[in-house]
């Protein structure tokens, strides 16, 4: 039995403990977070202990860290747990600056550990059945490829999420999705041009970035965290045999009214499409399965590392206002 | 007594729709139709009940009293023909793009003036009415300051002369840019002042003129804007394409699918269903505000500027993919 540490206790660290109970080879021994009612919340919902001391995260009865504090955290956590020995699965972003991405995968190199990075899109089935059909030449080369995603304003503790040096903003923090996803399908970016608004609106946040990738494709992607409508995602892929389309908004599986207040009409809509197993614990199953096996996981530390470097060239040509970026 | 309309060429496909419109209105009427393709003219006149002449003269011929003219031949011809109906004294209502190159808009636009005649530009989404009641949220500040905008004129590929950059002065980004820009214009009474484009040809190898394009654009208000402009539906896709605009504001956003009313429709012996559209024709009110000028004397609602603002975007991409980096507009 693998014994995991969660550090960071906030709606992905929960996400994730709740998944390494449920995997048969792991189970949640501690919980560290720098908000003790946090840690202690998730502690008692897992069963776990809470950390009394940062430290223990890298005691030798760990043999998992899970990584999912604000983005700057990451690396500082990451280089800690590999130099201790410890197998280490770090939400995305990997860092927020290159050089912190390449201290963390030197130090998990030299000390031999797993590391793998949530880019868990890769694990939606829509996105992965879209990858297996792009990849496969079902749809010949192509052309244009549109991907989209779209909230409202992630809350977070300390709305660290607003705080655009802290998470880089929907383009750093929530794009980055698309664009792992992109480099995935279609190999190497050569170049990328970002727009976006952020000093007009500056509690909401919203970029689109044109990507030309090294064997032809044009993508762009829209990333929004100016909505005030649900969560929701598509793609548009557009190639020389053939076009790909998901719009999450139109294929719910079920949809669920409620009846609340005093109208006869009020009330809430809830669309949902449920799953026999999340992407999110798909994506942490394949985690422990190279763990176990020793094999080099999905997402490898230098393709996190060059989704980052996307990322940071987008939000580098959106600062300064629509700056071509070669990569 | 109703105004006496005419159609110089059908090349281009929307020549059918301004045909059906004139014919739904009731005090317009097409006295005839000029090609430089007989055959093409014959068969066009014969389908809209209407006279074809075989040389521009006829058609403006005293006799016919013709009031004003339709330009829908090929991109690159719409100057030879707008200045036909200059000199022949009548109002003249172009296909957009304007032209394929700023000179040449420029002389018609001058021209026109010269002459005394106007010059409108075709762009019939300014008369649908979801883009007129988006106009009134927008004037109405319901949406705060607009800052951001997604747009899309993505299309199946036309084809035959379309597709022949001597003729349409491009392809696909001189064909699908200027709708979307000429609307982002009205909409936030802006221009743009610069342009990024990454331009290829993908979708049909051996096609030589692009079918794929992504504009960035930055209005000289602050708001930027990205158009997909590519000829990217295939050719079994269940409509001719799209017209799809997201706006971010300070106050809300909005999102336009200004074509999506349709009803899904199959039949047994074609290889992919098909949108059945339905819901209202924006041709009809672009054919009847330019007869009401050309009768009246009115100002045209769109004119040949708007139509060189919204063609420079796309000459200015074109140069932006050339030259890899962004261009600034006006073009000099």
């Amino acid at each position: 039995m693998l014994s995991v540490a969660i550090c960071g206790a906030g709606g992905l660290g929960t996400r994730h403990a709740e998944n390494f109970e449920q995997i048969p080879d792991t189970e949640v021994a501690l919980v560290h977070d720098v908000v003790e009612s946090a840690a202690i919340e998730l502690a008692e919902a897992t069963g776990a202990r809470v950390a009394r001391a940062e430290e223990e995260i890298f005691d030798d009865d760990i043999d998992i860290v899970v990584i999912a504090t604000p983005t700057p955290d990451h690396a500082y956590y990451a280089i800690k747990a590999a130099d201790a020995g410890k197998h280490v699965f770090c939400e995305k972003p990997l860092s927020r600056t290159l050089e912190q991405a390449r201290e963390v995968l030197d130090a998990v190199e030299t000390a031999g550990v797993t590391f793998m990075v949530g880019h868990v899109v890769r694990f939606f089935p829509q996105y992965a059945r879209a990858h297996d059909l792009i990849v496969s030449g079902e749809i010949g080369e192509v052309g244009v490829a549109f991907t989209s995603r779209i909230n409202t304003m992630p809350t977070g503790r300390g709305n660290w999420f607003q705080d655009y040096a802290l998470s880089g903003g929907v383009t750093l923090d929530m794009t980055i999705h698309d664009f792992d996803w992109l480099l995935w399908t279609f190999g190497p970016a050569e170049r990328v041009y970002s727009v976006g608004a952020p000093e007009k609106m500056p509690l909401l946040d919203y970029g689109l970035t044109t990507i030309r990738f090294e064997r032809g494709a044009i993508a762009y992607a829209e990333g929004s965290w100016a909505d005030v409508g649900t969560f929701r995602t598509s793609f548009d892929i557009a190639g020389s045999n053939g076009l790909l389309r998901h719009d999450s908004t139109q294929v719910s599986t079920l949809t669920v009214q409620r009846r609340e207040g005093e109208e006869a009409h009020a009330g809430v809509q809830v669309p949902e499409s449920p799953a026999e197993r999340s992407p999110y614990l798909i994506e942490d199953e394949h985690f422990v399965r190279c763990v176990l096996t020793g094999e080099e996981p999905p997402v490898s530390g230098e393709e996190a590392f060059d989704s980052l470097a996307l990322a940071l060239a987008a939000v580098e040509s959106n600062e300064a206002g629509g700056k071509l970026v070669e990569l | 007594m109703s105004t006496r309309l005419s159609i110089m060429s059908f090349a281009h496909l929307h020549a059918d729709f301004y045909a059906t419109a004139i014919g739904e209105l009731d005090d317009v009427e097409l006295v005839g139709v000029w090609d430089d393709n007989p055959r093409r003219g014959e068969e066009a006149a014969a389908k809209y009940d209407t006279r074809f002449f075989p040389t521009v003269e006829e058609l403006f011929a005293p006799e016919n009293e013709i009031q004003g003219a339709i330009v829908t031949s090929e991109n690159v011809h719409h100057k030879r023909d707008v200045l036909a109906a200059a000199e022949a004294g009548v109002d003249v209502l172009c296909e957009k793009p304007i032209s394929v190159s700023v000179a040449d808009a420029r002389v018609m636009i001058d021209t026109c003036e010269d002459a005394g005649v106007q010059l409108m530009i075709a762009f019939p989404c300014r008369y649908s009415p979801t883009f007129r009641r988006l106009e009134e949220i927008i004037e109405g500040e319901e949406l705060g300051e607009i800052v951001a905008i997604k747009s899309t004129n993505r299309g199946q590929n036309p084809g035959g002369w379309f597709n022949d950059p001597e003729l349409a002065g491009g392809g696909t980004v001189i064909d699908h840019t200027v709708h979307v820009v000429d609307m982002i214009r009205t909409l936030l009474g802006e221009e743009v002042v610069k342009v990024y484009a990454e331009i290829d040809t993908v979708f049909k190898p051996d096609l030589p003129c692009d079918d794929a394009g992504v504009l960035t654009m930055n209005l000289e208000g602050g708001c930027v804007a990205t158009l997909d402009a590519s000829w990217s539906r295939p050719d079994n896709y269940p409509i001719w394409g799209d017209v799809t605009m997201t706006l971010i504001g300070t106050g809300g956003n909005a999102t336009v699918d200004l074509f999506v009313e349709h009803i899904d429709t199959w039949h047994e012996d074609a290889d992919t269903y098909l949108w059945e559209p339905y819901g209202h024709d924006a041709n009809v009110g672009l054919i009847a505000d330019f007869a009401d000028s050309v009768e009246t004397g009115a100002p045209v609602p769109i004119t040949g500027t708007d139509g060189l603002k919204a063609m420079e975007v796309a000459l200015g991409a074109y140069r932006s993919s050339e030259n890899g980096e962004p261009v600034g507009l006006p073009l000099t």
